[in-house]
């Protein structure tokens, strides 16, 4: 071993070989899925964003929401089903349509893959982001106050105006306006929902089990 | 090779290597105050919260990448220049291209942290830097990469040593993995969930590819200069040096257990990560039995104290790391800081109290200068080893416990964070200790770099070396 091109080649292959193991053979294998057209689930699916959502993402992304957040549910692990986190694992096809897709690694705060369906509620979402400890009360996610705006009342109050409690309330003769992100991170929050099914994804242990007897059944 | 051609090939390197030196330990206090800030966040959230540049999905991703492409690239880099300079036996040409080079490198990562808190990050693990940050790591990369290359062909000594082995490896691979995760991810991304793959893939290689292997060499140098002995079990290199990169190159994968992408890609993961084993026995059985045999020699030794702390790291890092690869244990720490606690074990104490070690080793035979006070190495090194400790409990216990509420119970999510308070605690006040030590490093480097040299520095060659241990094996 006492040529570099020697060391050079054999980490060459290696690493070649590695990559092509577990990176690219997956890729070739199953990493470019198609939507599924399904009349009865309301046709394409996954479903496309909507415009506001898709500028929440950039939001969402801008401020690192991953670091706490992951977007995947499991079925065979965990308590994600039970806690109400989703109904059925999440599958390759779910994120066919996002770049990048913000799936995550660290639970820090709950699983957001169908934060939409648990929180639909503009209002929860908007005092959430301004100050989390007015909808969850011991929670350690940083409040946001610099995506609203608290300026002086004129005329009459705006309509978009938090509704602040006593405890949380602003200066008399102020309100708590939100921006523009803020709504936008709304909009990406209750856009993150799966209300549709796939073939490929297992939706519990019950059900699978349920569907492999019933399988056994049919081949006796 | 006597000491004076050994000062000539160190007065051919002094240059650059005391500018990457300097940008090493101005990150390693950046990327110590942003961890921080962060762990801070995490249990007193109200901490910088009105300030929009500094929220924890900013702040963590900036201390990763500060501590890793900042301090632990440039002090990494550091050592390999001189051990390549020293095994080679041969003073170094074009020292101001490789420090231009640096230069540009620390730049990116300035450019990279503004970048991130202006909201640019990417949401990949160790790659938040902006897009338009890569192209300069890159080419900056590449003329590191080849500069370093240029070195070694140029060596006098022509057979190699395991040092320069893993220098090579790191410089090779950075370049392979950096350029396949930028393409992948950004240029022309993979599909959705596949991304999370490439990004796995990657992060487990910077440390298996890049942080560790220039710290193996590092400490290959070191066993022999610091305690007048061959590494024990030296001609079993090989194996450890193949079979690490074989295995390392595929552990990433394990993280995907469970997840939206084939099973098997995890399980292959799995089994590499449990691969590591091999390696890992094999760097145990030499580094821990050369240090072991020469113990009362570790504590005379600024160098060879940082060196042991850091083995003893490295091995308390693969077995967390193979144990949390296991089926049982994923099933209990994945998404909980348990990672984050064996990262920061890895990137703190292993490569961490290594390169400062080195650099302990390298900086008075550069600058010919004594350690200005014993005092402050004392006082780091105690301040880091402690620190280390409680980072771990907090992070490692606490995210095996965290783990078990999130993963084996259906207890609310504001339960877990306020169990988790405690070891969040816990974790700054070793973060803060790793601050302590990281300023006296910072007093030490720069008074040492300040100070005019006395008599007996100026007139005479304060080290003796012992020139038959310069090739200790080949």
């Amino acid at each position: 071993m006492n040529r570099g091109p020697f060391i050079f080649l054999g980490v060459f292959i290696i690493l070649s070989l590695t990559w092509a193991l577990v990176i690219n053979k997956p890729i070739q294998e199953s990493g470019h899925l198609s939507p599924i057209f399904d009349a009865e689930q309301g046709g394409r699916l996954p479903m496309n964003a909507k415009g506001g959502a898709a500028q929440g993402k950039l939001v969402y992304q801008e401020f690192g929401c991953i670091a706490c957040h992951t977007q995947q549910v499991r079925v065979s692990s965990g308590f994600d089903l039970q806690r109400g986190w989703g109904e059925r694992q999440s599958v390759a096809r779910d994120y066919i349509d996002q770049t990048p897709a913000l799936i995550g690694n660290t639970r820090l705060g709950p699983d957001l893959s169908n934060v939409g369906q648990r929180r639909s509620d503009r209002e929860w979402h908007l005092l959430h982001f301004y100050n989390p400890q007015i909808t969850s009360k011991g929670s350690n996610m940083p409040s946001m106050p610099f995506l609203f705006e608290t300026r002086e009342i004129v005329g009459e109050p705006t309509n978009r105006a938090l509704k602040l409690s006593a405890e949380y309330a602003v200066a008399d003769g102020y309100e708590v306006i939100p921006s523009r992100k803020a709504e936008a991170l709304v909009a990406y929050m209750k856009s993150l929902k799966v209300t549709y099914d796939l073939k490929e994804a297992p939706k519990s242990n019950d059900v699978m089990l349920e569907e492999l007897t019933a399988a056994l059944e049919n081949a006796k | 090779m006597n000491r004076g051609t050994q000062r000539t090939i160190d007065a051919s390197i002094r240059f650059p290597l005391v500018s990457l030196f300097k940008a090493a330990v101005c990150w390693m206090l950046i990327a110590t105050v942003f961890g921080l800030i962060a762990s801070i966040k995490l249990h007193t959230p109200s901490f910088m919260e009105e300030c929009q540049y500094m929220t924890y999905g900013k702040v963590e991703p900036i201390f990763w990448n500060t501590l890793i492409y900042g301090w632990l690239f440039n002090a990494g880099l550091g050592c390999a220049v001189f051990l390549l300079a020293r095994l080679g036996g041969v003073p170094l040409k074009q020292g101001v291209s490789l420090m231009i080079m640096t230069v540009i490198w620390n730049l990116a990562v300035v450019i990279g942290v503004i970048g991130i808190m202006l909201g640019d990050q990417l949401p990949y693990e160790w790659l938040e830097f902006p897009s338009y940050t890569a192209p300069i790591f890159f080419v900056s990369f590449l003329g590191i990469g080849l500069w370093c290359a240029m070195a070694f062909r140029a060596r006098v000594q022509r057979s190699t040593y395991a040092s320069q082995w893993w220098i090579l490896v790191a410089l090779f691979s950075f370049a392979w993995i950096y350029s396949a995760a930028q393409i992948m991810l950004v240029c022309s991304p993979a599909q959705g969930a596949f991304q999370n793959l490439v990004s796995a893939w990657y992060a487990e290689n910077v440390f298996g590819l890049l942080i560790a292997p220039l710290a193996f060499a590092s400490i290959y140098y070191l066993i022999p200069k610091t305690l007048g002995i061959s590494v024990v079990g030296y001609r079993y290199t090989g194996i450890a040096f193949w079979s690490w990169i074989l295995f390392a190159s595929v552990a990433g994968a394990a993280k995907m257990v469970n997840g939206p992408i084939p099973v098997w890609v995890a399980s292959v993961g799995v089994i590499a990560t449990f691969g590591l084993l091999l390696p890992t026995t094999t760097f145990s059985i030499q580094f821990l039995g050369s240090l072991l045999s020469r113990f009362s020699k570790i504590w005379d030794s600024a160098s060879a104290r940082f060196l042991f702390a850091g083995v003893v790291s490295f091995i308390a890092v693969m077995m967390f790391k193979i144990w949390g690869a296991l089926r049982g244990s994923q099933e209990v720490v994945q998404f909980s800081i348990f990672d984050s606690g064996v990262n920061q074990l890895a990137m703190f104490g292993f490569a961490g109290m290594v390169f400062t070690g080195a650099s302990y080793f390298i900086l008075p035979r550069l600058l010919n200068k004594e350690l200005p006070s014993s005092t402050l190495v004392d006082l780091q090194f105690g301040a880091h080893v402690l620190g280390l400790i409680l980072l771990a409990i907090g992070l490692i216990s606490g995210g095996i416990h965290q783990g078990e509420l999130i993963n084996g119970s259906t207890a609310d999510m504001l339960t877990v964070v306020n169990t988790m308070r405690g070891s969040y605690f816990l974790t700054s006040m070793g973060l803060s200790l790793l601050l302590l030590g990281a300023i006296a490093y910072n007093v030490t480097f720069f008074w040492m770099l300040l100070s005019t040299r006395s008599e007996k520095e100026a007139s005479t060659s304060l080290i003796e070396e012992a020139p038959e241990l310069e090739y200790t094996a080949s």
